[in-house]
């Protein structure tokens, strides 16, 4: 994409008036997005985007440049603006001298059939399958709506330490909403398969099943009670629940925030945070999934990393900055959105390990609980952990037994507490795909986990429990 | 690159070169978007983070008969558009026909000045704005000794350009400038720590008061320390600007035309009733001067104006582009809105706000007499349903006894439905401001009675 000496002299340009470390970002980008909405398709949109970002580290500070235009003048132009942030002038003590050498190319996440060769009437029949299936479920489903999207990132990444990296990311994910409504009330259900891969994807979760799944869960809410107020056992089913160890826990897991003491765990390295039941880890390696990639968005290998073992901390995740300043092994976790911003440490798939336990068995031992089986978006203090979540399919377990269905109930607690609090796990591991946003920027993940029970929570709702 | 002196006659041009390409019955809109910028964070009196923006890119709305197809690019050379203008016109074919797929013809925009540019920001340099991060911390750190640190303090700023010009005969161009800064300090005791926010916008770097900000951030954090939560109760709630800001927000999704028509607004089918009570006056206005979202003509190049969607609690009419109008059998309202040049028109608020009552915090305090103070509220995606209507949140405030905060509150959740939000709204206060959430929203204190908080208590 660019050329070793083009990318020799922008670094050293970059690093002109000093700096600890630089490097060049490149991407282009090719993205098309359906939507199928009432019937119809009605969005059918594709595009591509070229973009280069340099950057320059001194200590804690980092400055950065942007341009969309990839020629040499524009990126020595950039590798200007993002060293003249430089307050103070210094000579540099890199050695630019020697060729920018290669990483291996990894051809890790097999894609099959390539989204940009796949017909577009193609892609259209998958969404109208996953729209007749969700239709086909009940007289109440009165709104579908499908969304198909698909990209192919290649990336390039040269730094001052001589490497450069090449890469290719192809993702595809479908994401399927309904709404069912019957007397005056309404609700709403999805389902989101998504792989780092081709259209095979659809092989392996075919678009009925999205349709159904998301249909089904909107219809059984419409009969659903209002939820119970108060604390009591909380069972997560696997899949979704992730979120919850995503989002509670995860983000505060990130070096960043333990650089900047908005985490919880900053001082735990080491020690116990969890119950002996747990591990928990972040891998970039998964074969195809969502999260995953062979490089990061800084050229760093992927990796699995180990966050909690046996319930004791055991690595937080890291950026290139963090690693190169906290002096710990790089983890592979600096990400980024787009050429458009700086990358900073981010988790990639994260799980909860499977446990040994039959999700029946659970179940069957709790008296009177929450039956969390999806979970919506939720947000967290990282500095406090405390945390709410919605569940967007939920019911109350009561003497051993899943019984009704509750709406409009919330999870609120706080992450290490919670950690602490679970008391079972089963062995059925599972993953859902996601979106997540820090600093305002937004990069795919997979969060999971298998069924677990945290001994008690507060549930947020609108009635007494009865 | 060339440099796009003059984005309006360049969009005019490629569309007329555009016509012949794309063939016979396809119209064309092409929507050129322009920004720089600078984002300085400072972080341990440091210069944390320093990020120019320089980004352009143009988006290409083809209708073949009212089939839609779209495309977008980040190169503005002819070659880059000609391939945006064959694939956009190639999408098309592929997307099911609608007769209210259309283009909007030529408006008249407004000869004022909006004041939504000043060339401070251009001429003030790096130097002074990396300060006002630096100061903006160092103001925050000092307001308060439980101040334990600053998790982040930003000034940033952009200068937009925007053209639109198509087959219809719209055509039309802008510059905005932006500028904002904010900071979330964190406060400590003991083991206890909570996180303050505040900011403050404006179209200059002048116009930024640090002092405030750093003041009103500070105090949302330390006012927080010493929290607990307490028993399950129904309680008079009264929300803080930047927690009715996000019940706004909710609305503003519920009104928009796109979600009525398509059957995901508690709000559809209620024009003409009431649905809140009569203090309540929510109003639209895309020619608001100076306000962030304000511009000539929606982002489909049609003239913005003001219109009230809530008059006395009494729902008005929605937010409408030109495809929900036709639909509809009405007109546009102005609101076209999309993300970037990256995405087709959809609908969305201008400066959408309250309209300001009578009194200020303290006297609606005593008005309500006890209840809760909300501060913050979390889980505001996730737990404010516009579909639904639901609301279940978790928030962070005061409880007020006789008219005055006696103790901070945490894990605390309060669950309802917005409808009933609205008709029990019991007080709007005069103290209007505006927030940058999804667009800018604008949000005095409120009180709302008979809620249900839960806690843990």
């Amino acid at each position: 994409m660019i050329e070793e000496a083009v990318a020799r002299s922008v670094i050293a340009e970059a690093l002109s008036r000093g700096g600890d470390f630089a490097d060049l970002f490149v991407e282009k980008r090719r993205g098309y997005n359906l939507r199928l909405e009432e019937g119809k398709v009605e969005e059918n949109n594709s595009g591509s985007e070229t973009g280069a970002g340099v950057r320059v580290l001194r200590g804690e500070s980092v400055s950065y440049a942007y341009t969309n235009d990839i020629s040499e003048d524009s990126l020595l132009e950039t590798a200007r603006v993002a060293a003249a942030a430089s307050r103070v002038e210094e000579s540099v003590s890199i050695d630019l001298e020697k060729p920018l050498l290669f990483l291996p190319r990894l051809e890790e996440h097999p894609v099959e059939l390539d989204a940009e060769a796949y017909p577009r009437e193609e892609k259209i029949e998958l969404l109208r399958r996953a729209d007749g299936a969700a239709r086909e479920s009940g007289p109440h489903v009165v709104q579908v709506v499908v969304a198909l999207g698909d990209s192919r990132q290649e990336l390039f990444v040269a730094n001052s330490r001589g490497e450069m990296v090449s890469d290719s990311r192809a993702r595809v994910r479908l994401i399927v909403q309904v709404v069912a409504a019957a007397g005056g009330e309404i609700q709403t259900g999805h389902e989101t398969p998504g792989m780092l891969s081709g259209y095979e994807l659809f092989r392996l979760f075919p678009p009925e099943e999205a349709g159904r799944l998301a249909a089904a869960q909107a219809l059984t809410m419409l009969e659903a009670r209002p939820a119970p107020s108060g604390p009591m056992a909380v069972v997560i089913a696997n899949g979704t629940g992730g979120v919850l160890f995503h989002e509670a826990c995860g983000h505060s897991l990130e070096a960043d925030a333990v650089y900047k003491k908005a985490s919880v765990f900053m001082d735990k390295l080491g020690h116990k945070v969890a119950s002996p039941l747990l591990s928990a880890y972040d891998d970039a390696t998964l074969t195809n999934r969502w999260g995953s990639f062979s490089y990061d968005d800084e050229g760093v290998r992927a990796s699995r990393t180990p966050l909690i073992e046996g319930g004791v901390l055991r690595n937080f995740i890291n950026d290139r900055k963090r690693s190169m300043r906290d002096g710990v092994p790089a983890t592979g976790n600096g990400r980024r959105q787009s050429y458009r911003f700086v990358p900073v440490p981010r988790m990639t798939n994260t799980y909860i390990e499977a446990g040994t336990a039959k999700k029946e068995e659970i179940i069957a031992d709790t008296r009177l609980g929450l039956y969390a089986r999806k979970l919506g978006g939720g947000e967290v203090n990282p500095v406090t952990g405390d945390f709410i979540f919605a569940v967007t399919e939920g019911y109350m377990i009561r003497d051993g037994e899943v019984a009704e269905a509750v709406k409009g109930a919330t999870l609120i607690g706080n992450g290490p507490r919670v950690l602490a609090d679970i008391d079972a796990i089963a062995d059925d591991l599972d993953f859902d795909t996601g979106m997540c946003g820090k600093d305002g920027q937004s990069v795919p993940v997979c969060t999971g986990q298998p069924t677990l029970r945290v001994r008690e929570m507060v549930v947020g709702g609108t009635t007494e429990v009865m | 690159m060339e440099t796009t002196t003059d984005l309006k006659a360049l969009a005019r041009e490629w569309v007329e070169r555009g016509r012949s390409l794309a063939g016979e019955g396809v119209e064309l809109e092409i929507f050129v978007q322009e920004h720089r910028g600078l984002t300085v964070k400072a972080f341990g009196g440091e210069v944390e983070g320093l990020r120019y923006s320089h980004s352009r890119g143009a988006g290409v709305r083809a209708l073949r008969g009212g089939r839609l197809g779209y495309s977008y690019c980040t190169g503005l050379a002819w070659e880059d558009i000609r391939k945006a203008i064959e694939e956009a016109a190639a999408n098309s074919r592929f997307s099911t026909p609608d007769e209210h797929n259309l283009l909007p013809g030529r408006g008249e925009y407004t000869g004022e000045d909006l004041g939504i540019y000043d060339p401070e920001v251009e001429e003030t340099d790096s130097a002074r704005k990396v300060e006002m991060a630096l100061e903006l911390e160092g103001l925050a750190m000092a307001s308060d000794k439980r101040i334990s640190q600053v998790e982040t303090a930003v000034y940033a700023d952009t200068v937009s350009r925007v053209a639109v010009a198509n087959t219809a005969g719209a055509a039309g161009y802008y510059r905005s400038s932006d500028c904002y800064c904010y900071v979330f300090p964190i406060a400590r005791e003991g083991d206890e720590y909570q996180t303050g926010f505040s900011f403050d916008l404006g179209v200059r770097p002048s116009q930024l008061d640090l002092a405030t900000v750093a003041a009103d951030a500070s105090e949302r954090a330390v006012c927080l320390l010493g929290s607990s939560s307490i028993t399950s109760r129904r309680t008079t709630l009264i929300l803080d600007s930047f927690v009715t800001a996000e019940f706004l927000g909710m609305l503003a999704s519920a009104l928009s035309a796109e979600a009525v028509l398509k059957g995901r607004s508690f709000l559809a089918g209620k024009v003409g009733e009431t649905v809140a009570n009569p203090m309540v006056t929510l109003v639209d206005d895309g020619l608001l001067k100076g306000a962030p979202s304000t511009a000539p003509f929606d982002d489909e190049g049609v003239p913005s104006r003001r219109k009230e969607l809530i008059e006395a609690g009494v729902l008005r009419g929605y937010l409408h582009n030109t495809y929900t109008a036709s639909r509809s059998g009405t007109d546009s309202t102005g609101n076209a809105s999309r993300g970037s040049f990256r995405d087709r028109p959809r609908v969305g608020a201008t400066n959408m706000f309250l309209l300001p009552g009578k009194g200020c915090r303290a006297d609606i305090l005593r008005q309500v007499g006890d209840g809760v103070l909300v501060l913050q509220v979390v889980g505001a995606h996730a737990g404010a349903n516009p579909v639904s209507g639901e609301i279940s949140l978790g928030a962070l405030g005061l409880l007020v006894e006789n008219g005055q905060p006696v103790r901070p509150l945490r894990e605390i959740t309060l669950a309802g439905k917005a409808l009933d939000f609205l008709r029990d709204t019991v007080a709007v206060g005069e103290d209007l401001r505006f927030l940058p959430f999804e667009g800018s929203l604008g949000a005095p204190t409120v009180a709302i009675g008979g809620v249900m908080i839960a806690g843990r208590g």
